[in-house]
C-alpha cells in the first residue's frame, strides 16, 4: 500500500474509518518521521509535499470519486499556471521583440495553450455561477420563496452537467493524443489450456461472438482471418480484423486474460453442480499503416503446401494455405481464408505487420515506465482483467472494480459492454491526468531542492 | 408472366430430371459412401468425404471436400464460412448437391472445374473444361509485370496507357488481372482454342472489363500470324504463360490434368520450346522500342532460351532477368527488345 496514505489518514482522523487501515496504523510513526525529514529538506516548500501526497492518494481513488481530481488544489494550480503562461506568452508576443526562432516556439506554445485556457475560463465562469446560485439559495429561507429556490437548484444542476462535459473536453485536450487510437485492429482470442478445457473453449466462442456483436453495434467492419473450432461448438483460437472509427481506442483495454466461473453443461461436474474456473486470452493489436512497419522480404520464409515436385503447369493443386515465418523474430502467421494463394499471403503479411507493430509499441511503453493500472502492453496482455461469474450472473472488471449484473446481456456485446468500455476510457483518462500532475510536481520539487542548494553555496 | 413462368418451370424440372439421373448413377456405384440419412453438419460432412476420398486415393482429400462443402454453402473456403454455419445441419437439397459434386471429384475432376469457378489475383473467374486452370505461380508472373510497370511512369501515364498482348489467354486470368490493376491499360488477348476465346469473353463481361480487351482467335505458331495483330499498333508489353511441358513428361501428369485439361495448353513440344520460340519470333515485329516480354517457363528453360536467343541475333532480344517462383524454381523470364 501507499505509505502516503497512512500519513494522510493520520492527518485526517475523521476519515479514519476504513476497516483495513488499522493494520497499518502502527507504521505511521515511522512514516511521519520520514515526512519530517523531507520537510526539513524543503523547509517552506512543504506545500508541494502536501500536493504530492494528495496527488498520489488521488490516483488510487480517482475512479471512486469523479470530481476528486479537478477539485484538487494541485490540478487547480496546474491549470492556473498554464493560464498564466498563456497570458504572459500572449503579452510578450505582442510587446517584446524577439528573434525569429524564439518567436516561432512561443507562437506554437501559445496556440497549444489557447484551447485549454478557453475551456478553463469557461469552467471558472460556470463554477462562479454555481457559487452565486448556492449563496442565493442560502438567503432564500422563507416559505413563499420555495419555488424560486427550486428553480435555482434546477439551474445549478444544468450548470453542473455543463461543467462535467467541459472537464471531459479539458482532459481530452490536456492529454497527449494516444498514437494508435485511430487505427484498425486485429483481435485474437485463444482459449486457456489449463483447467476445464471444455468451458474454456465454449467461453472463448462466447467472447469472440461478443466482440463480433460489438463491432456490429459500433458499425465497424468485422473480417474473419482465422477460425479454429474445438469439439462441441467451442473455439480454440480465432482472429479477426476490425476496421472503423477509433477502433483501437475502444478495444485497447480489452486485451488480457478473461476468467470464467461456471458449472459445465455436460459431464460429472454438471451433475455434481461443481463450479469450474477457466480462462481465455484476448490480444488486441493495432493495425499499422503500410509505412509504420517495413517488412524486409529477405527476412521472410514463406511456406506453401506445394513446395515439392515440378510445379507450374505440371501440377494442379487447390491448397492455397500460406504460412509466413518472420525469421528475425520467429513470429509465425498462417492464412487459408482465400482460394488465391497470393491473397492469403497478403492477409498473412498484414497480420504479421500488426504483430511486429505491437512489439514496437510494447518497447515504447516499457520505456515510459508508467505506473498506470490501465495500460496496454506486455503486462496488460498477461493480466487477469475481468471475471465472468455465471453462477452469480455477474461480470467484474478488476481494474476499475466495476460490476455488471446481467451476463447474458453483457455477452450480447451491446450497451452493457459499451458502458464498461466508456468507464475504462474515463478511468484511463483520469489516471493519465494524475500522472501528468505528478510529473509536473516532481519537476517542481526537483527544481526547488536544486534552487536551495544553489543558494547555500552562494 | 404466363409464358415466362412456364419456361422457368420447364427449366427447373429439366434440371431436376438431370440431377435425379446423376443421383441414381451415384447410388449404383458407391452405396457405402453415402452419408447416413440423418442431417449432417458441414464439419461432419467434410470429415466424411475426406475419409471417402482418402480411401479412393484422391489427392488433397481434405481440401477437396472442404472446398465443395463451402461452395454449396455459398462460401469460397471452409475457413471463411460463417462459424455459426459450421454446426448447423445442411438441408437435404444441399446434401444432395454436395453428393453430386463429390462424385465428380471421385472421377478425378479438378476441384476448379467442379466448382465452375476459381480465384486468381483476387478475381473470381469462371472455369470450364477443357480450358487451362491458372496456377498460383502465374499470380507471381502478374505481380512481376505490375512491379515493372510501376517503374515506367512514362508508359503508365501515357495518353492511352500501356498496350499489352497476351498469347494463350486461356480463361483470361492474366489479361483480366492486369486490366483491373492497370486502369488505363488495353489488352489484346489471343488463343487458338475456341473454348478459351469464349471463356475469356465471358469472364471479361462478368468483370465489366470488355471495353478494354480485344479477344482474337489466333494461332501464333502458324506462319505470318503476327500480320493479323498489326492493326492494334505497337505494344508496350507481351506477356504469356505458354504451354511449356516437355512432350515426354505429358504422360506422367496426374489424371486431373491429362484427362480434363486441354493438352494444347500444356504440351510445349520436344523441349517445351515450341510456343516460346514462336512468341519470341513474332514479338519484335509488334513491340515498341525497348518493349518487354514476360514469360512463365519450365525451370530448365532459362538456359535454353538464353542460348536460343544468342543463336538468333536478328531478333534484337536479350534475356534481362530470371525470377524464381515461391518454390524457389527459376520460373519467370524478362526478355527485352534492344534494336529498332
Amino acid at each position: 500500500m501507499n505509505r502516503h496514505l497512512y500519513v494522510w489518514l493520520f492527518r485526517h482522523p475523521s476519515l479514519n474509518v476504513h476497516p483495513w487501515c488499522h493494520s497499518y496504523v502502527h507504521s505511521y510513526q515511522f512514516k511521519q518521521l520520514h515526512l519530517k525529514t523531507r520537510l526539513c529538506v524543503l523547509g517552506q516548500n512543504d506545500n508541494y509535499i502536501l500536493h504530492y501526497i494528495l496527488s498520489n492518494w488521488s490516483r488510487k481513488y480517482c475512479h471512486r470519486d469523479t470530481r476528486m481530481i479537478w477539485k484538487h488544489k494541485t490540478f487547480q494550480k496546474y491549470m492556473e499556471d498554464l493560464t498564466k503562461e498563456y497570458q504572459t506568452l500572449g503579452q510578450s508576443l505582442q510587446e517584446i521583440p524577439v528573434d525569429e526562432a524564439d518567436r516561432r516556439d512561443m507562437t506554437q506554445r501559445h496556440a497549444e495553450l489557447a484551447p485549454l485556457a478557453a475551456i478553463y475560463q469557461e469552467i471558472q465562469k460556470a463554477e462562479q455561477a454555481v457559487e452565486e446560485l448556492e449563496s442565493m439559495c442560502k438567503s432564500l429561507n422563507e416559505q413563499e420563496e420555495k419555488q424560486l429556490q427550486e428553480l435555482a437548484l434546477e439551474e445549478r444542476d444544468t450548470i453542473d452537467q455543463k461543467i462535467n462535459t467541459l472537464y471531459g473536453e479539458l482532459y481530452e485536450s490536456l492529454l497527449p493524443k494516444e498514437k494508435y487510437d485511430k487505427n484498425d485492429v486485429i483481435l485474437e482470442v485463444t482459449s486457456g489450456r489449463t483447467t476445464g478445457g471444455d468451458i474454456c473453449q465454449q467461453f472463448t466462442r462466447e467472447i469472440f461472438d461478443m466482440y463480433q456483436n460489438y463491432s456490429c453495434y459500433k458499425h465497424w467492419k468485422f473480417e474473419l482471418l482465422n477460425y479454429t473450432p474445438a469439439d462441441y461448438g467451442g473455439l480454440h483460437h480465432a482472429a479477426a480484423r476490425i476496421s472503423g472509427e477509433n477502433v483501437y481506442k475502444h478495444l485497447k483495454y480489452e486485451g488480457g486474460i478473461h476468467r470464467v466461473q461456471r458449472i459445465p453443461e455436460v459431464g460429472l461436474s454438471s451433475r455434481m453442480q461443481r463450479i469450474h474456473t477457466g480462462t481465455m486470452s484476448v490480444i488486441v493489436l493495432p493495425q499499422p499503416d503500410e509505412v509504420d512497419v517495413k517488412v524486409d522480404h529477405r527476412d521472410l520464409r514463406i511456406d506453401t503446401f506445394r513446395a515439392k515436385g515440378a510445379g507450374g503447369q505440371h501440377v494442379n493443386t487447390t491448397d492455397s494455405a500460406v504460412r509466413l515465418v518472420h525469421i528475425p523474430t520467429g513470429l509465425v502467421v498462417e492464412c487459408q481464408q482465400e482460394r488465391s494463394q497470393l491473397k492469403n499471403k497478403e492477409i498473412a503479411l498484414r497480420v504479421l505487420r500488426a504483430r511486429l507493430y505491437q512489439q514496437i509499441i510494447q518497447k515504447d511503453q516499457c520505456q515510459q515506465q508508467s505506473a498506470r493500472k490501465l495500460q496496454v502492453g506486455t503486462r496488460a496482455q498477461s493480466e487477469r482483467i475481468r471475471t465472468y461469474n455465471f453462477t452469480q450472473d455477474r461480470v467484474t472488471d478488476h481494474r476499475i472494480a466495476y460490476e455488471v449484473r446481467d451476463i447474458k446481456e453483457f455477452l450480447c456485446g451491446k450497451k452493457c459492454l459499451d458502458q464498461l468500455i466508456q468507464r475504462l476510457l474515463q478511468s484511463a483518462n483520469k489516471e493519465a491526468i494524475v500522472e501528468l500532475l505528478d510529473e509536473n510536481l516532481n519537476l517542481k520539487i526537483q527544481s526547488s531542492v536544486f534552487g536551495r542548494h544553489e543558494l547555500k553555496h552562494i | 408472366m404466363g409464358p415466362w413462368a412456364r419456361m422457368l418451370w420447364t427449366l427447373l424440372s429439366g434440371l431436376r430430371g438431370r440431377r435425379g439421373g446423376i443421383q441414381g448413377w451415384a447410388f449404383g456405384l458407391w452405396p457405402p459412401y453415402l452419408p447416413q440419412p440423418r442431417l449432417l453438419s458441414p464439419t461432419e460432412l467434410v470429415s466424411h468425404w475426406t475419409r471417402v476420398f482418402e480411401k479412393r486415393g484422391i489427392p488433397e482429400a481434405r481440401e477437396s471436400s472442404e472446398y465443395i462443402v463451402a461452395h454449396v454453402l455459398g462460401a469460397k473456403t471452409f475457413q471463411s464460412l460463417q462459424p455459426v454455419l459450421w454446426t448447423q445441419p445442411l438441408t437435404p437439397q444441399q446434401l444432395q448437391c454436395v453428393q453430386e459434386l463429390c462424385s465428380c471429384r471421385l472421377q478425378r475432376m479438378p476441384v476448379q472445374y467442379i466448382l465452375g469457378e476459381w480465384d486468381f489475383q483476387g478475381l473470381s473467374l469462371k472455369m470450364a473444361p477443357p480450358v487451362f486452370i491458372p496456377r498460383p505461380e502465374t499470380e507471381e508472373l502478374v505481380e512481376w509485370v505490375l512491379e515493372e510497370m510501376a517503374q515506367r511512369p512514362h508508359v503508365m501515364e501515357a495518353q492511352d496507357g500501356p498496350r499489352i498482348l497476351e498469347v494463350g489467354c486461356g480463361s483470361g486470368a492474366i489479361s483480366l488481372s492486369l486490366l483491373t490493376q492497370l486502369p488505363k491499360s488495353q489488352v489484346i488477348a489471343v488463343d487458338k482454342e475456341e473454348a478459351a476465346i469464349s471463356l475469356t469473353c465471358e469472364n471479361a463481361q462478368r468483370l465489366q472489363l470488355q471495353d478494354r480487351i480485344w479477344i482474337v482467335p489466333l494461332d501464333v505458331t502458324s506462319e505470318g500470324s503476327w500480320m493479323h495483330l498489326l492493326p492494334w499498333g505497337p505494344m508496350d508489353l507481351v506477356v504469356s504463360n505458354p504451354p511449356y511441358i516437355f512432350h515426354q513428361d505429358i504422360e506422367q501428369l496426374a489424371p486431373e490434368i491429362c484427362s480434363y485439361e486441354d493438352p494444347v495448353a500444356l504440351d510445349g513440344g520436344e523441349e517445351g520450346m515450341d510456343v516460346i520460340t514462336s512468341i519470341l519470333t513474332l514479338a519484335p515485329q509488334l513491340l515498341k522500342h525497348s518493349g518487354s516480354i514476360f514469360l512463365e517457363v519450365d525451370p530448365r528453360h532459362p538456359e535454353l532460351v538464353s542460348s536460343w536467343l544468342q543463336s538468333q541475333p536478328d531478333l534484337h532480344l536479350n534475356l534481362v532477368a530470371v525470377r524464381r517462383d515461391f518454390c524457389g524454381k527459376p520460373r519467370f523470364l524478362h526478355v527485352q527488345k534492344s534494336g529498332p
